[in-house]
């Protein structure tokens, strides 16, 4: 920044004549990724609960209110960051835009399904937790006659082909976590195994969370990978969609956290507080919002049918998530998805249609020989370019770090991948159309 | 320039007859029951002060303005629901009308390759055209890169290269400086009549009119007000504004009685044998025919100079009898021999000379 | 020959010095493109020319982006796009702007103003109407799928972001090509009618080539404006072209990569690169038909039949490019709108939920995009002036930086702007970044090259001779510019504030970094936060109608102000 540009900005501005004072007292300013239909009631509760206290709600995407934190810590304006994704917050704590705090309420649990709900250390606190589940629409799943999907394993099947989609892990961190815990679940190979047949189906990988409920709103896709609140305040403005929790599934906290030299820091700590505190957590309950609470006792004003995590073990209990593996591989997972399926796609898809061809035919007319062929097929797409221990290595984890070190740049490992990609999708393609051909 | 003449013209001359022509644009009545027949071959004007409609009766000619009652024959042919380019009249634009966008042979070319005349021959006729207005040389040049004659040339060539049934010119000469507009219209008339094309010419300039028109129709206020050769018109024109616009003319109002013309105050002028004008009439008489002489001359009468115009090969001098003002032109002879104002002389006025027109 | 009288080019070198005012003023401008457009986007992108670990300057990871199959796939891909695109959004503009220009047709304004509205087609919610009516499973493709069997596929692929992309930006090659065209004097069109010419022939040897420089500038914006744009093909699922590849890179979380900064570069070198193509092949092309009176500019009649076909040919076409208006109409209307050709029931719900709240974003829109349509304006005529009447060193620098702008992301504008101007703090600490001023600012930078092509469009169609005669008269420059060029530039700057104003109301991604309150969000900030939500979507929808509805009224008012500059300028013969 030049001193003549200061200059030439100050006097625009003072031409101008506006610069007005804004009053910082009790103002929270809250940056968040949440919707209107989320902030208004907590925003209308809160500023009940706290009188002469206001909430200004700044709605930014979880990944531009990430960098807009970074790029403005010089002067922060800002009290408190609230969004889902904890490895946003993971991220703001790393680079200590993030303050720590010590909540007032008691009673709310170290974990919710296999997660931990706050961050051990004290910086970011999970409020409201999520399951990740399957959405679609029920007037597109009749036109096609397409069966409910119970489980993720379904969206793998044939006839789901073309009709599905999903957030890109990298453009949503909930969906990051629900790959993660597929991985974790499942282990590193056959997680992937799973992860690229159920992304052979995909129609569409989205940049956005919300795009994928919106395609299904509208009835452009049939049936999408989402957490489970989409579905709901979908269902709740009356679009015809219906909703399954698979019965593996994520649940996922939901995040706010105190941002370092917050400009109004009591105020920001009493609206933290009050999004803990019962009052804060049964406006959760409400229909446009319909997401669970963390603190177990608000349970009990829910209605019969409200999911309970920690009554209900199928909500994410049963797979055990280790934060620590996650956290070193976030940008490697995302980084091998969106090489290998986002930008892919139509090479993953190609081989998946090929694979699903075989099978049918080999169902008509078995074929020893076709069959190994399928299977090479399948196991060609399922290959991985790196080992699971390899995910984690420092040699590849600082190409996407920006590490001070000189090593390999990501560009380089993503091209390797994508390629490494390409080449074995369309080698399982080549087989499995000369599989379908040995079955005729 | 227009030594070469390898334009051959195929077709005979052809007449135009406009026939109770109307056209109004709202309320403004811009033409009023026109008519008139230009005949085959000749060199016809269009003249009159700006806004008389004559460039309108142009455009009308050519299509571009549609009449509200009345007809447009050419050739014998009603060309009225015509449209321009199913007329066959070429028309040169006041502003030339040259595209930016082509050189002077693509300029020339455009309207055979419109034609679909065969490539070789649209070649051929480009280059006799350009050749035949001077230009040869310069074909390969963009119009931007010539001089307003040189482009008034162009635009001549681009219409006459398709072999219009008739000429349409609309002020030619306007953008020339006045040096240029005496040769252009030369040029004009020349190729008009090694052409042997009917040619209208659109103008509010009476000399240029003159000099090369065979016949003129003089127009205002959307009214023919007379046609006639351009000796005719000078000679005998049909009312006050014709006398007006033709040239410099002394208007005086007057009186018959018995075998004299009596104006103003009682001055009494003897009418020549064969001279019998209305009782109330005004007499129009070109300057140069009035006489001023020191002397009183047989049937002069008495005038005080009031003021000199030096003209060159004239001297116009001002001169005031009783309450009748009159302008008379006499001869340059030298510096001493001028009148001075203040002066008295004597006038003469050869009433055979002049022309009468009714109160 | 005695003297070239009328010789309307210039002999070259006839300006060789300029006055210290044209210094003065190129020597602002070059400052203001300093300090709001190179210093914040340097302060972004000079990532890309850094080595990894080091920090030294590199151009290695340009060597990736040549070295990455997806990098290059997206190029080429992008390319086509745009290209098709190009060719698309003509077929779209040429006949609406030749008929409603050259012939006296009524409803012209109307006409102009209507097809103007697919630029102002807001983010996300536009994107769902379009989806409604032309996706897979939009109304178009459902009804024929019931009563014929097979679908169209409108929106899949390079394809769908060709079809979207010619309806949404063909209103750039309209709007420039529509000021060049009523710029012809009448008689060049005369003069060929006379020739024996007519309809189509006339139109493609005559009409298109003089109007060539208005459509080379619209082709150009709308080339450029298709190799920058990401929010349609990322609708559309498309992610294999350049700029959603820098916006995903650029835009993801706690990923350092370079190359998301090494696109935003390649994007700015094509767009300036195209410009400096488009400055190539109008060079020498001042077709100012504005000469030695004349012709004027009156418009020509229809016959009826010829009128019929007209009005089918427009109607047709409106259709066409306000098919997503109308979906958006319905959607804002809908209660639900889901795997049917229209919505289930109507409601005014959305309306009554927006009214309340949209006072502010409706003022803080105008304020936001009138000012820097403004700013544009004066910024894109000042370039446009010294570029053609001046022979300054350096001048076309101007013009090239203009047109970088034009590619370069919003995000990286956005990111580029708080970096630069966050630290700046005013009296009582707040960030200069945060101040409102700053969104204009940012958007004036985003839109100044429409504004600079209209400009200069305009201002090659006007004679030196004109300035010449009013210097002659002894007005200076500044008064002979002020004086003389300025009324007969009023139409081409108009169109420009239009082109700048009507996007600068819909642009969302420089604006979503910039805004620190909701009290100082304009309205497609209010529509983003809707846009969030399944019961969203109406709200947004009619937030969504409200702006099209108050961008179209301005863009109305301009063309009825520039029909009668027109008509006043037709009447001196």
């Amino acid at each position: 920044m030049s001193r003549l540009s200061v200059f030439a900005v100050a006097a625009a501005v003072g031409l101008l004549g506006i610069g007005a004072a804004c009053a910082q007292t009790g103002k929270v300013t809250v940056v968040t990724s949440f919707a209107k239909d989320v902030t208004d009631p907590f925003k209308k509760a809160f500023e009940k609960a706290y009188p002469g206290a206001t909430l200004d709600v700044q709605n930014r995407n979880t990944n531009a209110g990430v960098k807009y934190l970074e790029e403005t810590r010089s002067n922060n304006q800002v009290d408190i960051f609230w969004a889902s994704a904890p490895d946003a917050f993971e991220a703001l704590k790393v680079k200590g835009l993030l303050q720590k705090y010590q909540v007032k309420t008691v009673g709310i649990p170290e974990k919710i399904g296999s997660f931990p709900i706050n961050d051990p250390q004290g910086f970011y606190f999970g409020f409201a937790a999520s399951g990740y589940g399957i959405m679609w629409n029920d007037r597109y799943a009749r036109a096609n006659k397409l069966p409910e999907p119970k489980d993720w394993s379904d969206l793998a099947r044939p006839v789901y082909f073309d009709h599905t989609l999903m957030a890109a892990p990298s453009r949503s961190g909930t969906t990051h976590l629900t790959i993660e815990t597929i991985l974790q679940g499942e282990g590193w190979d056959k997680g992937w195994r799973t992860i690229k047949e159920v992304s052979g189906n995909f129609r569409q990988v989205t940049d956005r969370s919300f795009g994928v409920p919106e395609a299904v709103n509208s009835g452009q896709v049939g049936f999408g990978v989402v957490i489970d609140f989409f579905a709901f305040s979908a269902q709740a403005s009356g679009f015809p969609v219906k909703f399954v929790y698979p019965t593996v599934t994520t649940i996922v906290p939901a995040n706010v956290g105190l941002i370092a030299n917050a400009p109004n820091k009591a105020a920001g700590e009493a609206f933290l507080d009050f999004l803990l505190s019962p009052a804060g957590q049964t406006v959760l309950l409400e229909p446009g919002i319909r997401r669970l609470p963390v603190l177990p006792a608000t349970y009990a004003q829910a209605p019969a049918d409200y999911p309970n995590p920690f009554k209900d073990p199928s909500l994410g209990a049963r797979v055990k998530f280790d934060v620590e593996i996650s956290e070193k591989r976030t940008d490697v997972v995302d980084a091998l998805f969106d090489q290998m399926i986002t930008f892919q796609l139509e090479g993953l898809k190609g081989a998946t249609k090929a694979i699903h061809d075989a099978e049918a035919a080999l169902a008509k007319k078995d074929n020893a020989e076709a069959r190994a062929l399928v299977k090479e097929a399948r196991d060609l797409v399922a290959a991985m370019p790196i080992t699971e221990p390899q995910a984690r290595a420092p040699e590849i984890t600082s190409a996407f770090t920006g590490a001070k070190e000189k090593g390999a740049r990501q560009a380089e490992l993503e091209q390797q991948w994508a390629a490494f990609a390409k080449g074995k999708f369309e080698q399982a393609r080549t087989k499995a159309e000369q599989a379908v051909k040995l079955a005729r | 320039m227009m030594q070469t003449m390898d334009l051959a013209r195929t077709r005979a001359a052809v007449d135009v007859d406009i026939r109770n022509v109307d056209l109004s644009y709202g309320v403004n009545h811009v033409l009023k029951d026109v008519s008139l027949r230009i005949k085959p071959g000749e060199f016809f004007a269009f003249l009159g002060p700006s806004g008389c409609g004559k460039t309108t009766l142009l455009r009308l000619i050519a299509g571009f303005n549609r009449a509200d009652r009345g007809d447009v024959l050419v050739g014998g042919e009603d060309v009225s629901n015509l449209p321009p380019w199913k007329r066959d009249v070429g028309m040169v634009f006041q502003s030339y009308a040259l595209w930016p966008h082509m050189s002077v042979a693509q300029n020339v070319a455009f309207g055979l390759e419109e034609r679909k005349v065969p490539k070789a021959e649209v070649v051929r006729r480009v280059q006799a055209a350009l050749d035949l207005v001077g230009l040869g040389h310069l074909a390969d040049r963009k119009p931007s890169q010539l001089s307003g004659g040189q482009q008034q040339r162009v635009a001549v060539a681009r219409t006459i290269v398709v072999e219009p049934k008739v000429l349409l010119l609309d002020e030619p000469l306007s953008n020339l400086d006045a040096k240029m507009r005496i040769q252009v219209r030369r040029e004009l008339r020349d190729l008009q009549q090694r052409l042997n094309l009917t040619t209208i010419f659109v103008t509010h300039d009476q000399e240029e009119a003159n000099a090369i028109c065979d016949r003129i129709a003089i127009m205002n206020d959307g009214v023919i007000q007379q046609i006639g050769t351009p000796v005719e018109l000078y000679e005998k024109p049909a009312n006050l504004f014709v006398a007006n616009f033709l040239g410099a003319a002394n208007v005086i109002a007057g009186k018959i009685e018995g075998r004299s013309f009596v104006m103003g105050e009682g001055l009494q002028v003897a009418l020549p044998e064969e001279s019998h004008p209305p009782t109330n009439a005004r007499l129009v008489i070109r300057p140069h025919f009035l006489k001023v002489d020191h002397a009183p001359p047989a049937g002069s009468l008495p005038a005080v100079v009031s003021h000199i115009e030096f003209l060159g090969a004239n001297v116009r001098y001002g001169l005031t009898m009783g309450d009748v003002s009159l302008s008379v032109d006499a001869p340059f002879q030298s510096s001493t021999a001028l009148y001075k104002p203040g002066e008295q002389v004597f006038v003469t006025m050869p009433l055979d000379k002049g022309a009468w027109l009714a109160v | 020959m005695t003297q070239a009288v009328l010789s309307h080019k210039r002999p070259r070198g006839r300006r060789a010095s300029a006055t210290p005012g044209q210094i003065g003023l190129a020597l602002a401008i070059a400052a203001f493109f300093v300090v709001f457009l190179a210093a914040p986007v340097a302060t972004v992108v000079y990532v890309a020319f850094t080595e990894k670990g080091t920090g030294a300057f590199t151009l290695i990871n340009f060597v990736d982006f040549a070295r990455t199959d997806l990098f290059i796939r997206s190029f080429w891909n992008s390319i086509y796009a745009s290209t098709m695109t190009v060719v698309v959004a003509s077929m779209i503009a040429l006949p609406l702007a030749y008929i409603t220009t050259r012939f006296d047709f009524r409803g012209s304004v109307l006409i102009q103003t209507l097809a103007f509205l697919p630029l102002i087609m807001p983010p996300f919610v536009g994107a769902v109407a379009m989806l409604l009516l032309f996706g897979r499973n939009g109304s178009i493709n459902l009804l024929l799928d019931d009563y014929f069997d097979f679908k169209i596929p409108f929106m899949e692929g390079l394809n769908g972001v060709i079809f979207v992309q010619s309806i949404h930006y063909f209103p750039f090659i309209l709007v420039n090509l529509s000021t060049a065209m009523r710029n012809i004097d009448r008689s060049m069109e005369e003069a060929a009618q006379n020739l024996g010419s007519s309809g189509f022939r006339l139109f493609r040897r005559i009409v298109l080539p003089l109007a060539m420089p208005g459509y080379v500038a619209g082709a150009s914006l709308v080339f450029v404006k298709v190799m920058d744009d990401l929010a349609t093909p990322l609708l559309l699922g498309v992610k294999d072209m350049l700029a959603p590849q820098a916006y995903l890179r650029v835009t993801s979380v706690g990923i350092t990569d370079p190359m998301g900064y090494v696109i935003s570069v390649v994007l700015v070198l094509i767009a300036v690169l195209c410009m400096w193509l488009w400055a190539r092949a109008v060079a020498g092309k001042d077709y100012n038909t504005e000469q030695r009176g004349g012709g004027g500019l009156a418009k020509r009649s229809m016959k009826p039949h010829e009128k019929w076909i007209a009005y089918g040919v427009v109607l047709l076409i409106l259709l066409l490019v306000l098919a997503p208006h109308i979906s958006l109409l319905l959607l804002s209307f809908a209660t639900v709108w889901s795997f049917s050709p229209l919505p289930d029931a109507y409601t005014t719900a959305h309306y009554t939920r927006v009214f309340s709240e949209s006072f502010d974003y409706i003022k803080n829109t105008l304020i936001y995009s009138s000012l820097a349509g403004l700013i544009d304006i004066i910024i894109g005529g000042a370039i446009a002036y010294l570029v053609l009447r001046t022979k300054l060193i350096g001048r076309t620098w101007l013009d090239w930086a203009a047109s970088a702008a034009l590619a370069i992301p919003g995000v990286v504008l956005g990111i580029g702007f708080l970096r630069a101007f966050y630290d700046v703090q005013l009296p009582g600490g707040r960030p200069l970044a945060t101040m409102w001023i700053m969104i204009v600012l940012a958007l004036a930078v985003r839109r100044l090259a429409y504004a600079l092509r209209a400009c200069y469009a305009s201002l090659q169609q006007i004679s030196v001779s004109l300035e010449e005669a009013a210097e002659s008269l002894g007005a200076t420059k500044l008064r002979s510019a002020r004086k003389i060029l300025l009324p007969l530039m009023v139409g081409g700057i108009l169109a420009g504030f239009i082109t700048s104003f009507a996007t600068a109301a819909v642009e969302l991604s420089a604006t979503l970094m910039l805004v620190q309150s909701s009290d100082d969000a304009p309205l497609v900030y209010g529509l983003y936060v809707f846009m969030q939500s399944a019961a969203g979507r109406g709200p947004g929808a009619a937030l969504g109608v409200i702006a099209v509805l108050l961008v179209a009224a301005c863009t109305y008012l301009s063309h009825l102000v520039i029909e009668r500059t027109q008509s006043a300028k037709g009447a001196i013969q």
